[in-house]
């Protein structure tokens, strides 16, 4: 266990006001928030030692707005509160179900959705979701602000597109179409506080008896989230037939590329990649 | 040299204030600055419960928080939910039904079943499990406390 004890903590009161400390400090610090992750990796040594800036109690970057279509969560909503927020519920209600197994109710209660899409694990449960959402981050520095889209965001494991002096400030999506279903599941090795072994999202719209669209994710199999895109051509266009979902979910085996570690090896995370796809499919062809 | 941060809270209904490391965090203010020590401290990873507070009304677990984070927030212990030697209804509820072995996960899982019932919620045995699924119990000693829990919602009509 690594001890704190040189570590300094700024608080900013203001976003431009963290923004300014990231501007002056940025490379020799990190920012912190709901800080469930980084704390425990700080004091295991793996993350590095670095002062933090806590940007925890910045309201300005809590939120939950449906405006025009779109759905925008301010990156310091915690789980919780997109859990039960009414509009995630109502239109994307597979990210509230993520949002629910992020871990038990003391983490959800404190842990962030900026801070599970920064921390960039490819277990992050947050994330199938808004892969199929085609989501994208909002990027804030001094300079000014981007967007990007969120499998752009991710160029490698734990590699992202922020630079050391910019804040991610935003995610949001388009609401998907009424006539289209979404679906999470996750594969964890115990119920509670579990990290996924697999964790995706399927969102498919059914017309005239073919599937018009779908768009499958798949995190925890690759060095960062995927969009299984080979079973989505396989899908688009075809007859939900048991034949047609049972080669498509085996198809995934293309856009993944798993590891062994501690929760399971590289052939199992495939085996249950394929079996969990073929699942959600069938749930969402069948209605249930 | 490191810093001292200020950190203004409440405290169980009270205001309490200290001059305190910046890395500190907040079970180990708790405990070692408040001198509340009814806060157990576990695995100090996140994982088992027991130093589980409630922060602005929610549960959080205090080895995961700076205490400079807590700055401005309003804290409850185990220490605020009794009157002095005189338990609540939770506390009496975990003593009737036994709901306690060793004792050590007991701060937390009490604080965690005032959060629950504090939702106002109806929620079924499953549901129970669930909601404290964050809280471990070493000694395995999980029907009792569940009982006890039961016990409570269903003095309130909040039992499925």
């Amino acid at each position: 266990m690594v001890s704190l004890y040189d570590i300094q903590v700024f608080t900013p009161r203001t976003l431009e006001e963290a923004l300014e400390l990231l501007d002056k400090m940025g490379g020799r610090t990190k920012i912190i928030a709901g800080g469930t992750d980084l704390i425990i990796q700080m004091r295991h040594g793996l993350a590095p030692r670095r002062d933090l800036i806590n940007i925890y109690g910045l309201r300005e970057l809590r939120y939950i707005r449906e405006e025009h279509g779109m759905v925008r969560i301010g990156a310091l909503t915690t789980f919780s509160e997109i859990a039960a927020s009414e509009p995630i519920q109502k239109h994307v209600p597979f990210l509230a179900e993520a949002a629910n197994t992020i871990g038990s109710i003391q983490i959800m209660n404190k842990a962030t959705i900026g801070g599970n899409l920064v921390n960039a694990s490819p277990a992050a449960d947050s994330l199938p979701p808004l892969y199929v959402l085609d989501a994208s981050v909002k990027i804030v520095g001094r300079k000014g602000e981007r967007t990007v889209s969120i499998e752009r965001f991710y160029k490698g494991y734990k590699k992202m597109d922020i630079a050391p002096d910019e804040i991610l400030a935003e995610i949001s999506f388009k609401i998907p179409d009424t006539d289209g279903r979404g679906l999470f599941f996750k594969h964890g090795l115990r119920l509670g506080d579990a990290i996924s072994v697999v964790n995706g999202a399927v969102w498919m719209r059914r017309r005239e008896g073919v599937i018009e669209d779908v768009k499958i994710s798949l995190g925890a199999v690759a060095p960062t989230v995927v969009r299984a895109r080979r079973s989505e051509e396989i899908l688009k266009g075809a007859k939900p037939d048991d034949e047609n979902l049972r080669q498509a979910a085996r198809a995934v085996i293309h856009d993944i590329s798993p590891i062994d570690d501690v929760r399971g090896s590289a052939g199992y995370r495939a085996e249950m990649a394929v079996n969990y796809v073929y699942m959600a499919l069938k749930r969402l062809v069948m209605g249930r | 040299m490191v810093n001292k941060v200020k950190v203004n809270l409440k405290l169980n209904g009270e205001r309490f204030s200290a001059e305190i490391d910046p890395r500190m965090l907040l079970c180990d203010f708790i405990r070692d600055v408040a001198g509340l020590t009814g806060t157990h401290i576990g695995c100090m990873t996140g994982n088992c419960g027991a130093c589980t507070v409630l922060m602005n009304g929610r549960t959080v677990k205090s080895c995961t928080i700076l205490a400079a984070q807590a700055n401005g927030s309003d804290i409850t212990t185990i220490e605020g939910l009794s009157k002095g030697l005189e338990l609540n209804p939770i506390q009496r509820a975990f003593h009737k039904r036994y709901a306690v072995q060793c004792g050590y996960c007991t701060p937390g899982m009490i604080i965690t079943a005032h959060y629950l019932l504090s939702l106002g919620k109806t929620l079924s045995r499953q549901e129970i499990r669930e909601h404290i699924s964050g809280n471990l119990c070493r000694c395995t000693g999980y029907q009792n406390i569940i009982d006890a829990i039961e016990e409570l919602l269903r003095d309130k009509g909040l039992l499925r």
